[in-house]
């Protein structure tokens, strides 16, 4: 079992996993990976619930974080099938080559 | 306590204890390694198998971790749902796509990504900061936030425990959260399903050509009942490589 | 016997008759708008005869037969001391009689002469129907008992006017001049509102019957000593200049001849712009208040107007604008008479002149008919043997006009010519103020009046002249116009012919109920009526003076007649035109009116249409619309097109935003405060100084502290206050360490400053 001051570094790894995420996002060009990169980031989330959760002895957190899971599903499910589908039509998954909703 | 793990947690801690056991203190920093090493490879690889299994990495070290914070169930579902459900569904789209990577990374607005980056980096050191001032001995925060010292209370992170949590005080999350599984499972169908005779015709073709005998499926086409955009289609982005 | 009297009745039935014919005219046909028409106008005047057949038989104790529309306030205001109630009241003393009587009856000749005149004309229901508006309005305006309710019917007429001169619109000509009567008509109408305005402030009432039981307050200095009755009479009588036509606003009269005859006839000679004199008369009260200033004003411009458009008449060319400059001339007679205080004179004038004048313009009317519409006399000649009843009418109206015996002309003009050489003018009491100086006292006493009466008499002698030169170059001699206009020359028909003999039948005998005491004693029946409304003039002439008045005021007529017959007998003589080229600058300056129109283009329409180009071009065109409206429209779509390039429809660029302003929320809360508490003011007095944290309502919640020497050793730690205060033991260079800090997210700023203690 860990110290309590370990959870600063916890804490930390939270924040740098969401900003990987979030380059992730913005930099890559793939779509696929841009959703990666967003699970990416609600895992960091989900990293920096269970640590407060422990540390208040509370598991609400912990709940929370069953729920972002459930959700993060939901939206892997979904934005697969987007890709899918607008792969199907435009033969691409490149991000800045679906710039047709700006019309 | 019951744990899935007993071999990382079995370490009772007692109160007022400072120095960590080295077990977990190395299960930290490897796991921990381990997660950013492979969120960095998930982000950075031009490969797409390669970067799905670096990140289904970075999730297992992720759900060591919550091992290490009494979060038991949470890391098993992190492992059940995350790295063996929904990076299997990515696998899966990956292979089917079967796309190959022209340039990964998306430079065409180096303002605008630099501006993104260095946003995103503020971002990580600020938050950083910010969860480390409020971590305990992080002074007024880390007080306001009820933080305790010691082990966790017997059934901490249990499937029971949270069972108990979901229904009764998550109850009304819960329910909502599984219909939106519901809608997103429809909505998913709805938006992969594809009429027979395109589907048939455009999968036969070798990745990243275009099939100039056949239209291309456009939405519009089937609101206006127009088709045959021939010379269009030759002309569509991400269409010409 | 009740002093109400259903007085409405009258201005209602030209009303309904406007209303009718403006609402149905054009389905009615011709002969029933002419029924309409003439019947609302005969009813009224049978209406209006009946009224004054009352009001001369019954004993009215009140001397005048009043009426009111509804019995509640028509405008009722409330203000600090000052209620304000007009009632919508009528009434009907000796003074509004004779206007009615005169404005009813000619007015009904004038509309059944406009039936043959206007026969063939489109506008024919739009015609009557504005003329039925008219006689509605002038009645208003005669009858009202009350400046409000007058004033309705000034600017009634006002707007008839403006209607009926642009009644062929379809020429710019005719619509430009409808506009200069209107707006000049406007700026008179000004003064007349503010003089109303004037006499409610110090009275309370703007009745005509409750004015005459304030003249205590009336007759108290408002301003330079004068009393405040002067102001208020000076200003009624601009309003008067402008509707009455006098020096400086009587331009817009002879252009108002664009309209159709009739038109001329009844508004601009008979009825509308008499109305300025009856409102002297009938304000009289104001007018007679001691220091006689008011009233030299308007005799003294009736004066110079007379003469002013009598020289103007003798040279112009166009029928009805040698008509137009008549009436300006007529009406100048008129205001002397109001003037010099022989109000009845002045009204005697006006009905008189009704009578001539309507006929003239109808003779005119009559003329440009078989003329086809032309209307310069030097094309005309010898129209005697081709026009007989016209012409023998013309005849009268001429003989009227000049002033001879026995005429109306000659007994209306010699009460006025009388008046104005027995008026007494005092401007100042004996031994009081700057004014009553030996030489001023003079000359208002004696020698101005006697002033006016010499412009009067030289007007009289040119208004003979140049009524008898329009009548011989037209009647006499031989025909100057085309052999096509000739060919169609013809008597008009009985509709307009009838109403031109009785007109001329009235010129003859309507002098006869104003003799003059000194040819039969009880022969001013006239000035018998008037006298319970108007008083009498102040000063009696002795009879020698009053006959040698009336020879002088003959002879010049006679002489005006005669030089008319030896330079015009036949046609223009060549002495005639000799005439004018000796005198060319003379004749130049009366052809083109004294320049008067010039002088007030360049004074002032140029100067209001440089404004108004400057307000259309630069303020409205330039700053509102194109800075103003387009302006905003410029900067949206400019901020538009610079937005453009955010929504490039890449998901990921929006990425970027929603990061970057993520990360600015986060700088804007938890960075921010204390760099902004951080950056400290310093206050010294003596050795001690105040140091106060920067940042306003943002620091709050945070902490601070202080090492005011910057020893390394903090003085004040963690303290909530934002001013601090230290005293130095010394003098010295210190340097102050200062540190806001945010305790929540542990966020910290230093900021360093050298203080100096002397």
């Amino acid at each position: 079992m860990l110290p309590l001051s370990y959870f600063n570094y916890y804490l930390a790894l939270g924040a740098v996993l969401f900003a990987i995420g979030a380059v992730g996002v913005i930099a890559r060009r793939n779509a696929l990976i841009a959703l990666m990169s967003v699970e990416l980031m609600l895992n960091a989330a989900n990293l920096t619930l269970v640590v407060f959760a422990r540390a208040q002895h509370d598991m609400r957190g912990q709940a929370v974080a069953f729920l972002t899971i459930a959700v993060a599903a939901a939206e892997a499910a979904v934005g697969l099938a987007i890709v899918v589908g607008v792969f199907r039509n435009r033969r691409s998954t490149q991000l800045d080559d679906l710039t047709m909703m700006k019309h | 306590m019951t744990s899935l793990l007993p071999l990382l947690s079995t370490a009772q801690v007692t109160p007022g204890e400072v120095e960590a056991p080295l077990g977990p203190q190395v299960a930290f920093w490897v796991l921990a390694a381990l997660t950013v090493v492979g969120a960095m490879l998930a982000v950075t690889r031009r490969n797409l198998i390669g970067a799905v299994m670096s990140l289904v990495a970075s999730f297992f070290g992720l759900a060591g971790l919550y091992l290490l914070l009494s979060a038991h169930f949470l890391a098993a579902i992190q492992v059940l749902v995350y790295a063996g459900g929904i990076m299997v569904l990515f696998v899966f789209v990956v292979m089917v796509l079967n796309q190959e990577e022209a340039e990964p990374w998306a430079l065409r607005h180096v303002f605008g990504l630099a501006l993104g980056v260095a946003a995103a980096v503020y971002l990580a050191v600020r938050l950083g900061q910010l969860l480390w001032a409020a971590g305990p001995g992080g002074g007024e925060l880390a007080s306001r936030l009820r933080i305790r010292e010691g082990a966790p209370p017997q059934g901490y992170g249990t499937v029971a425990a949270i069972g108990d949590y979901f229904f009764t005080e998550f109850l009304f999350p819960f329910e909502a959260v599984s219909i939106l599984l519901v809608i997103a499972v429809v909505g998913a169908v709805v938006l992969a399903r594809t009429t027979v005779a395109k589907a048939t015709t455009v999968y036969e073709l070798p990745p990243g050509e275009v099939d100039l005998r056949q239209p291309q499926h456009d939405a519009r086409d089937e609101v206006l009942g127009v088709l045959g955009h021939h010379a269009q289609a030759a002309n569509r982005p991400g269409g010409g490589h | 016997m009740d002093a109400s009297f259903p007085l409405h009745l009258i201005p209602l039935l030209p009303l309904l008759g406007a209303i009718i014919n403006l609402l149905l005219g054009r389905r009615l046909g011709k002969g029933a708008v002419a029924l309409v028409a003439c019947g609302s106008v005969a009813a009224a005047a049978l209406v209006a005869t009946r009224a004054v057949w009352v009001l001369g038989t019954e004993g009215l104790p009140s001397g005048a037969l009043v009426d009111r529309f509804f019995q509640a306030d028509w405008i009722f205001s409330s203000g600090d001391g000052l209620d304000l109630h007009v009632s919508a009241g009528l009434m009907l003393d000796r003074l509004s009689a004779v206007m009615v009587l005169v404005v009813t009856w000619i007015g009904l000749l004038i509309h059944i002469y406009a039936t043959g005149y206007m026969e063939h004309d489109p506008g024919y229901h739009r015609f009557f129907g504005y003329l039925n508006l008219f006689m509605g309005a002038m009645l208003i305006l005669v009858l009202g008992d009350s400046l409000p309710v007058t004033f309705v019917g000034w600017e009634g007429v006002g707007v008839c006017s403006y209607l009926l001169i642009g009644f062929w619109y379809a020429e710019d000509k005719n619509a430009t001049a409808g506009r200069k009567a209107f707006i000049v008509n406007r700026v008179g109408d000004f003064g007349f509102l503010l003089g109303m305005c004037l006499l409610f402030s110090l009275i309370g009432t703007l009745k005509y019957s409750e004015i005459g039981s304030h003249m205590q307050t009336l007759r108290q200095p408002l301003w330079l000593g004068w009393p405040a009755a002067c102001f208020i009479a000076l200003l009624i009588f601009v309003g008067c200049t402008g509707k009455s036509a006098q020096i400086p606003l009587h331009i817009w009269l002879p252009d108002a001849m664009a309209g159709p005859t009739p038109v001329s006839a009844l508004i601009h000679a008979a009825t509308m712009v008499t109305a300025g004199v009856y409102v002297v008369a009938r304000t009289h009260v104001l007018f007679d208040v001691f220091p006689t200033s008011a009233k030299m004003v308007v005799a003294g411009i009736g004066a110079a107007t007379a003469l002013m458009a009598a020289t103007v008449g003798i040279v112009q060319r166009d029928f009805k604008r040698i008509l137009a400059y008549s009436t300006v001339s007529q009406l100048g007679f008129m205001f002397v008479g109001v003037g010099t205080g022989a109000y009845a004179a002045g009204i005697f004038h006006l009905m008189t002149h009704a009578f001539f004048k309507a006929g003239l313009f109808l003779g005119a009317g009559s003329v440009m008919h078989a003329m086809g519409g032309e209307g310069d006399i030097t094309k005309m000649g010898g129209l005697g043997k081709h026009l007989p009843v016209t012409r023998w009418t013309f005849f009268i109206y001429c003989l009227a006009i000049a002033g001879i015996f026995p005429l109306a002309g000659f007994f209306s003009k010699d009460a006025i010519l009388a008046g104005a050489w027995a008026a007494r003018f005092q401007l100042a009491r004996q031994g009081f103020g700057p004014f009553s100086v030996e030489w001023v006292q003079h000359f208002t006493q004696d020698i101005y009046p006697k002033l006016i009466w010499s412009l009067l008499a030289a007007a009289a002698l040119c208004t003979a002249f140049y009524m008898w030169r329009l009548y011989f170059v037209v009647f006499t001699g031989r025909f100057r116009g085309t052999a096509d206009q000739e060919h169609h020359l013809h008597e008009s028909p009985p509709e307009m012919t009838v109403p031109l003999m009785v007109l001329a039948a009235g010129s003859v005998v309507a002098g006869w109920v104003g003799v003059p005491a000194v040819m039969y004693h009880e022969g001013d029946w006239f000035g018998a009526w008037l006298a319970p409304v108007l008083p009498p003039p102040a000063q009696e002439l002795s009879h020698s003076v009053e006959w040698g008045l009336m020879a002088v005021a003959l002879c010049l007529s006679v002489i005006g007649i005669a030089s008319a017959y030896l330079l015009y007998y036949g046609g223009i003589s060549e002495a005639a035109r000799r005439a004018a080229q000796i005198l060319r600058p003379l004749y130049l300056l009366l052809y083109n009116k004294y320049y008067i129109d010039e002088l007030y283009d360049v004074v002032f329409v140029r100067p209001l249409k440089r404004t108004a180009w400057f307000l259309w071009y630069v303020v409205d065109a330039f700053f509102i619309d194109k800075v103003l409206v387009q302006g905003w429209a410029w900067m949206v779509s400019m901020l538009g097109r610079a937005v453009r390039y955010l929504q490039n429809g890449e998901v990921q660029r929006y990425l970027v935003g929603v990061l970057v302003g993520t990360a600015g929320i986060l700088w804007v809360t938890t960075t921010l405060p204390p760099r902004r508490a951080a950056a400290f003011r310093l206050s010294q007095q003596g050795r001690r100084v105040t140091l106060e944290a920067g940042g306003g309502s943002s620091r709050v919640g945070l902490v601070y502290r202080v090492d005011w020497e910057s020893d390394g050793k903090w003085d004040e730690v963690d303290t909530r206050w934002s001013t601090l205060t230290h005293e130095y033991p010394g003098q010295g260079t210190y340097k102050i360490l200062f540190e806001a800090r945010d305790p929540r997210w542990g966020t910290s700023s230093t900021r360093r400053r050298v203080v100096h203690i002397e």
